[in-house]
Formats: structure tokens, sequence, C-alpha cells
């Protein structure tokens, strides 16, 4: 049993002891954790590498084409609720889901929770409050935000009328333990490549990890991928946009600066706002509007962005009194913004931020970027397809229009509709129904009993 | 008409002072009429015709912009009265008039003794008539009813007011009887009437008559020409102000707009206010836009609408849309985007979509661009602009922006 051990060493390192539940889910008994002994030393062995392997099937050249001959996948689990993307929104949506009383499967793709708001290092809380100073990025968003007050180091600014900008460890920390607290059954390292589909409606997910490509049905998906692409593999209708994706980065030694020398010349551009870690701060990058979704434009944004990044972190520390800043850390993730948006059975218009509209289905209320404007509704039927069944969108992808497009992106939004997909599945999976039939009125009811914000 | 009622007015004591307790009502009346319109109702079309009343400025406007506007018509009937009647508007209806009288009579209560030198309004119709036929009517803005009128504008504009109350009360009387220029227009409205009818009743031309004024006519008309041209030549404020929608050219806009303040009551954002010390002291209390909290809607007219001299062209709401008040522009130093701070509020507000960002490769950054064509100057972009305390995007006048 010794090559289970780095397994489960592995599993241990991440905290994610709720991984080992979900796998204890598993319809392929050998996929199971279990039996894991304790490790015995730094060594390596050989593993019997049967289970999913066994179903692969090497692609192979037909008259000069790439062929992928058909197979049959192994289903690896099944599930009420599965959520296909870790980040602010589909955590949250998880969370909810499983609150609301389904079962609640979540699949991401990298080692970690929170997608663009941690691995992307986009750490300030924007879009949380309105004119006025009003918060009204509440629920589930604002809980995390409570756990994170009560760690040391993990949250800054918040206070009433302030986005308030946290620790993407203690982020992910926070979404470990609330994860697991709920019970939701876990699979990191899970790309999300397919949907399965029968008809019109989504039946699950085939996802893409390292031990290859596997399924999970569930009776409904919230396609909280950020690029909607579990809705746009089911065949649902979307608008593909371009826009700009940049690179997030966190220089040190703030607190180090020289004042005195700093007087005589300018204060360099770039040097972003603080963070809880101190003499750290965190450095935006807009970047080219490009389309996010091609991957040769994402290499190259990759390379110039980190380019970029390091040569102006050299120019800050020949700025007299600057010496001393360091570059911390580019994001792991790049920073893409909007790529495919859904269309929905309603759309999140800036023409209705402006009349202020009041929707009979509001799901969630979105805030400002700047506290220039006022809260803005958010309609269920931003969240469903028109032609596809089972599957919601939620995040930076729900159905909006392009002026609305910097305001949805936002964290705290995509937390908002993460919440209300979340729950708006489980009803779904509860009264055995479409999600376009869903029971409005008892999604409003759990959303407030979680202590959502509907205006 | 009016030479037979004097004297029989004089001859009865007793109905004298009924008919001025009866016109004392009257004044009052009207005087509470005009401030009930001037505050109640100072989102509507009504506070303009206050100002309007004037025949004064309805000439001054009409000679300037050559243009005759169905506001100038109210000040040209008044003009017409005070052909038949000697300031017949001065005695029943003037609410400036009412109010200096009131501080004049305080005055001789304290034992001011009433001015007997000076003695301008001729003067002041004289050289802004001549300077109106240059396009600059140079002391419109000294019309009665556009002090009043503005008075209730926006806090100081009251100075003016202010101060004839307080000439009125130091020298009784003098404004009516010697500075106020729509009193004296009315004067030579009226001798001019007498001089007419005595032509026609005595079938010859006058002759002692006309001379003296013909030569104060020569004199004024010139000064008023020299003064017109001189304000033009001399028009070199050290920052041009942003002008309401349908702004005539500077400095024309100086000479025909009257300070009367109804732009500024009448605009639903309140994005106008007096000018003061800012833009020179010729442009004091004229209209200047501010879009700290506000911008121009664009389907608002209102403020062209209420302008009783013309000075503000009115504009339908697609005229006004081509006609723009301003462009903006932008400090990267300021903006949000320089610092790659995320920010789309200028471009995700600007009502006509005219505001794009385009990537610079070279400055590594966003920059954002504004389309001329488009864009009306509307400030909604520099209302909801972020940063503070100076705002990155500002509206400036046309010619005055060096690009975006």
């Amino acid at each position: 049993m010794d090559h289970r051990m780095n397994r489960r060493e592995c599993l241990r390192a991440l905290g994610l002891s709720g991984l080992t539940a979900g796998l204890g889910w598993t319809t392929a008994p050998s996929a199971r954790a279990q039996g894991v002994g304790e490790s015995s030393g730094f060594q390596s062995s050989v593993i019997d590498a049967r289970k999913v392997q066994d179903a692969r099937t090497a692609a192979t050249i037909v008259d000069g084409k790439v062929i992928q001959p058909q197979r049959e996948l192994p289903i690896l689990h099944q599930t009420d609720v599965l959520v296909v993307g870790g980040g602010s929104a589909g955590v949250v949506a998880a969370i909810a889901a499983k609150r609301a009383g389904a079962n609640v499967t979540l699949v991401e793709r990298y080692g970690h929770f929170g997608g663009l708001w941690t691995g992307g290092l986009v750490v300030l809380i924007l879009g949380h409050i309105v004119k006025g100073g009003k918060q009204v990025c509440q629920g589930i968003g604002e809980e995390m935000m409570r756990r994170m007050d009560k760690l040391d180091g993990a949250i800054i600014d918040r206070r009433p009328g302030v986005n308030p900008t946290v620790d993407a460890e203690a982020a992910k920390y926070v979404m470990v333990e609330m994860i697991e607290e709920a019970g939701i059954d876990v699979f990191l390292h899970c790309w999300g490549v397919d949907a399965i589909v029968t008809g019109n409606t989504v039946r699950g997910v085939v996802f893409e990890s390292k031990s290859g490509r596997q399924a999970i049905l569930a009776k409904m998906v919230v396609d909280a991928t950020g690029d909607g692409d579990l809705f746009a593999a089911a065949g649902a209708e979307f608008e593909h946009r371009s826009h700009n994706v940049g690179l997030v980065s966190r220089i040190g030694n703030l607190d180090r600066v020289d004042a005195e020398k700093a007087k005589e010349t300018p204060r360099p551009r770039r040097l972003g706002s603080a963070t809880p870690a101190p003499g750290v701060n965190w450095v935006n990058l807009t970047g080219p509007e490009v389309d996010g979704l091609d991957l040769a434009t994402l290499t190259r944004m990759e390379m110039n962005h980190r380019k970029f990044i390091w040569n102006n972190v050299q120019r800050t520390r020949q700025t007299p009194g600057y010496e001393k800043v360091y570059l911390v850390e580019t994001a792991p993730q790049i920073g893409v913004r909007i790529t495919r948006v859904l269309n929905g059975l309603n759309r999140v218009r800036l023409s209705d931020l402006k009349a202020a509209t009041k929707f009979p289905d509001v799901v969630g209320v979105g805030g400002a970027s700047n506290a220039t404007h006022g809260e803005w509704q958010i309609p269920y039927g931003a969240l469903v397809p028109t032609t596809v069944d089972n599957v919601l969108a939620s995040g930076r992808c729900i159905s909006m229009d392009l002026g609305m497009a910097d305001l949805v992106r936002l964290i705290p939004n995509c937390f908002v509709t993460g919440h209300a997909a979340g729950v708006a599945a489980a009803v779904a999976v509860q009264d055995n129904c479409r999600p376009r039939d869903a029971d409005i009125a008892k999604i409003q009811k759990i959303l407030r009993q979680q202590e959502a914000y509907l205006g | 008409m009016s030479g037979p009622a004097e004297p029989n007015r004089l001859s009865e004591p007793a109905k004298g002072v009924r008919h001025r307790r009866g016109r004392l009502i009257v004044r009052g009346i009207c005087l509470v009429a005009v401030i009930a319109v001037l505050v109640a109702a100072r989102q509507t079309h009504w506070p303009v015709v206050v100002a309007a009343m004037s025949p004064f400025i309805a000439a001054g406007s009409i000679l300037a912009t050559r243009t005759v506007s169905v506001i100038a018509s109210l000040g040209l009937a008044v003009g017409f009265i005070a052909l038949l009647r000697t300031r017949w508007f001065c005695r029943w209806i003037c609410p400036l008039g009412l109010c200096a009288d009131g501080a004049s009579h305080m005055g001789r209560r304290c034992g001011r003794k009433p001015a007997t030198r000076l003695s301008v309004g001729r003067w002041i119709v004289l050289l802004t008539l001549a300077g109106a036929c240059l396009g600059y009517p140079v002391l419109l803005w000294l019309d009665p009813l556009a002090i009043f009128s503005g008075a209730f504008a926006a806090g100081p504009a009251v100075i003016p007011l202010l101060v004839i109350l307080a000439l009125s009360f130091t020298w009784p009387h003098i404004w009516c009887s010697r500075i106020c220029a729509l009193g004296a227009f009315q004067d030579m409205l009226s001798s001019l009437a007498r001089h007419v009818r005595r032509r026609t009743e005595e079938g010859r031309r006058p002759q002692r008559w006309s001379l003296p004024v013909a030569r104060r006519t020569v004199l004024g008309i010139g000064a008023g020409a020299v003064l017109a041209s001189a304000a033009r030549l001399a028009h070199r404020p050290a920052s041009r102000p942003l002008r309401p929608p349908g702004a005539i050219d500077e400095p024309e806009f100086l000479g025909v707009c009257v300070r009367c303040g109804n732009c500024i009551r009448a605009c639903p954002t309140r994005i106008i206010e007096p000018s003061l010390s800012e833009h020179g002291m010729a442009s004091l209390l004229t209209p200047v836009l501010q879009f700290r909290e506000n911008y121009c809607l664009v389907d608002c007219t209102k403020c062209m609408e209420v302008c009783p001299s013309g000075a503000l062209v009115r504009l339908s709401a697609e005229g006004k849309a081509s006609k723009p008040i301003g462009l903006p522009q932008v400090d990267m130093n300021v903006c949000l985007l320089g610092a790659d701070r995320e920010c789309a509020e200028c471009r995700r507000w600007c009502p006509h979509e005219a505001i794009r960002y385009v990537w610079s490769e070279s400055e590594y950054t966003l920059i954002p661009q504004i389309d001329p064509q488009k864009c009306t100057g509307c400030g909604a972009c520099e209302a909801v602009c972020p940063t503070k305390p100076n705002k990155a995007i500002v509206v400036v006048p046309l010619g005055d922006s060096t690009g975006g």
C-alpha cells in the first residue's frame, strides 16, 4: 500500500480532507482513496496503473487527419449539483447549493480555490459597495469576509463604504475551510472539457486530469468556468467577446522606501495598492484587448506581461529611494476578463442599471467598481440559457450586454451570481424541474435565508 | 395722451394719494408675483418672463444677435407702451424699482439727500445699443430686471441688487432717476414719440430740440463702438469658461448675456453656476458649467429656452448634440488607467459611446480616446470620473484641447 502514500501526503499538504470524502463517492472502486497506509520514508515505488488508463485509446492518424477513436469514459462520480470551476463564483455556488440541501460536487482545474481572485491575485474586492457606501455583496461572500476578519493579516480596509483587500492565501484557506465544513465533494486538477448532453438536457461533464478523461454525472450543472466552457460545449447560445487580458503582480519592500530620497523624483507610476501583507502591494495590469480563448494569444500575453513586469520593477528600483522594492511574484493565473458570454433568457443591461430597474425574478444585486452609481439587480433569467436545460451560468460569463462586462466580472459580483446559481440549481434538483421552470419565490426565499441581499 | 393727465393729478391731491396707494398695491402684487415666479417656479419656463419684459434687453439682444425671438416680443410690447405712456413700466410693475424706492424712503428718513449731479442712464443706453450693433452690447447686464432676476438664481449673484439698494439708501432715488438704463430707455422712447407727435401735429421739423440729443447720441454711439471694439480686442482671459449649450461665441457672449440667472435656475442637474473671479471681471456672474457631480442631459434644452437675451441660442436636442459644449481632455497622470488601476467609468457613462480605451504598447497601458465626432461635451465622463481631488477627464472649451 506504500504506493498510495504520496497521494495522501499531497492531499494533506493541500489541506483537503474533503477530497477523500469526495473520492469515496467514486463509482470506480479502484479510484477510491481507501486503505492508505502511513508513509515509511522518502522513496518511490511502482504503481499498478490499471484504473482509468485502461480505457485510454490513443489518437491516431487516418488519411493525414488526427482521429480520436470513439471510447467509453469511466464515470468517476454522480451528484445532484455539479459546479465546474472553483473560482469566486463556483465556490460560493457549491456552498450555497449544499446548504440548500443538494449533494454537491465541485471540480477545479488548478490545485486551489479562488480562480482569478486568488490565483489571479485580484485581491481587491472591487464592487462590494454602491454609491453612498452601502454594501450590496452579502450572503456567502460576506461570510468569507467575516471569516477573514478573524484571521490575522487576512484582510484590510474592512470599514463601511470601502472596498476591502484580502490576502490571497487567507482566501484560499477560508475557502478550503468552508468547503470542508459544508461537506462538498471536490476534485482538483480537473479541467471540465465537455458537456454530456442528451437532447437539450445537460447530464454531466467530461473532464480531463492526470487520471485521464472521465465523466461526472449530475442532475444540474453550474458553469462557473468564467469562460462559459460548459454551456458552450452543451450547445447553448453565447457571444464570443474580446476584452483586456492582463497579469497581476505583487511587489515588496514598499515599507523600506527611503522617503527622503524619494522626494526628489516623481513617484513611480505602477506601485499598485496595499495588501494585508506589510510592505507588499498588488499591482494591476490592464493589458491589450484580445481574444482570451485564443491559445497563441494567451501564450503571448503570459510571456509579454512577465517581461514587462520584471522590467518595470527594475525601472522602479532605479528610482532614488525605491532601490529595495522587488517583485514578489507574478500571478500564477493570467487575467482573462471576458470571453464567452451567455445568451440568456434575460440579460443584465447597462440601461437597466441607469434606470435602476427592479426585476421580479431578482436573484442578486451588483455593486459599483468605484462607488459611482447605485445598485443594479440581476434577474434570474441572466443565468439561464435559452435553448439548453440543466445548466446555469454564474460569474463573469452570465448573460449581459457590453456595457455591463466591467461590473459583472468583479469578484463580489461573481460571489453574488454564484450564490444565485447554486441555490437555483439546488431548488431545480429538489423540485425535479428544469432551471427555467424553477420556483423563483423559493429561490429568493432560500437566498434571503442565506443572507443574500436582493434589494 | 399723458400730457393732460399730469396736471389733473397734481390739482387733485386727494385723488393723487389714492392713486399712489393703489399704485403701491399693484407694484407690491407685481413684486410678490415676480419673486414667487423666480423662487417657486425656478424649474419652469416662467422666470424668463421677468427679464423678457425689458425693452432694453429686447433691443440690445435683437441688435446684437440680429434675430427676433419670441421672448423678445414681450420686451417689444412693453417698449411700445413706453412710447405712449412715460415710464409706465417703472410706475406700475418694476420690482427692482419698488425695492429701490423702499431703500430710498429709508434713506430719506435717515436724512440722506438725493443725488443731483450724476445722470448716466441715457449714456448706458447709447453705449450699449451702439455696442450691440457691433455684436457687443456693452452694459446690457445693467438692466434692472436682469439684476433682479439674477439675485434669486445663486448666492453671489445677489450682490448687484444689494449694491443698488445701498446706493438708493445713500443717495435716495439715484438708481431709478439717474442710473437705470431701462428707465432711461423708456424716457428716450417716450421723448421720441413726443417728438414724432409734435412733428406730425406741427407739420414741421423741430429745430432747437434735436441738436443736443443728436450730439449726445453721436458721442454715445461713438463711445459704445469704441468700448465694444476695445472689449473684443482686450478679450484675453486667463482661462476660457465653459458655457452652457447654445452659447454664442466669446467675447460677444459677455455682452449679450444679461446675468439674469435664468439658465442657472432652470438647469435640472444644477451644473450651471455664476462665474466669480476665475474667468476675470468681464465674466462676472455669467453662466459657466461645472461637471463635478452631474452633466448636461442629452434631451434637455431648458437653459436655452429661458435665455431672454439670445446669449444662449435656442437649439433642439439634436441641434445641441451637433454643437459641442467642449471636448474632454484626459490627464494620464491622474487617470486610474494610467496607474493600471481598474476603471471603466467614463466609457460606461458616456451617453454617446464616444470614449474608447486604446492600448498603447509603448506605455503598456490603456489610454482613453474621445471621438470628437460623437462627443457633445456633455460632461458625463467628468461627472463620473472617480479620481479625487482632481478629475482625470475634464471638459475644456473647443479649441483649448490639445488632443486626447
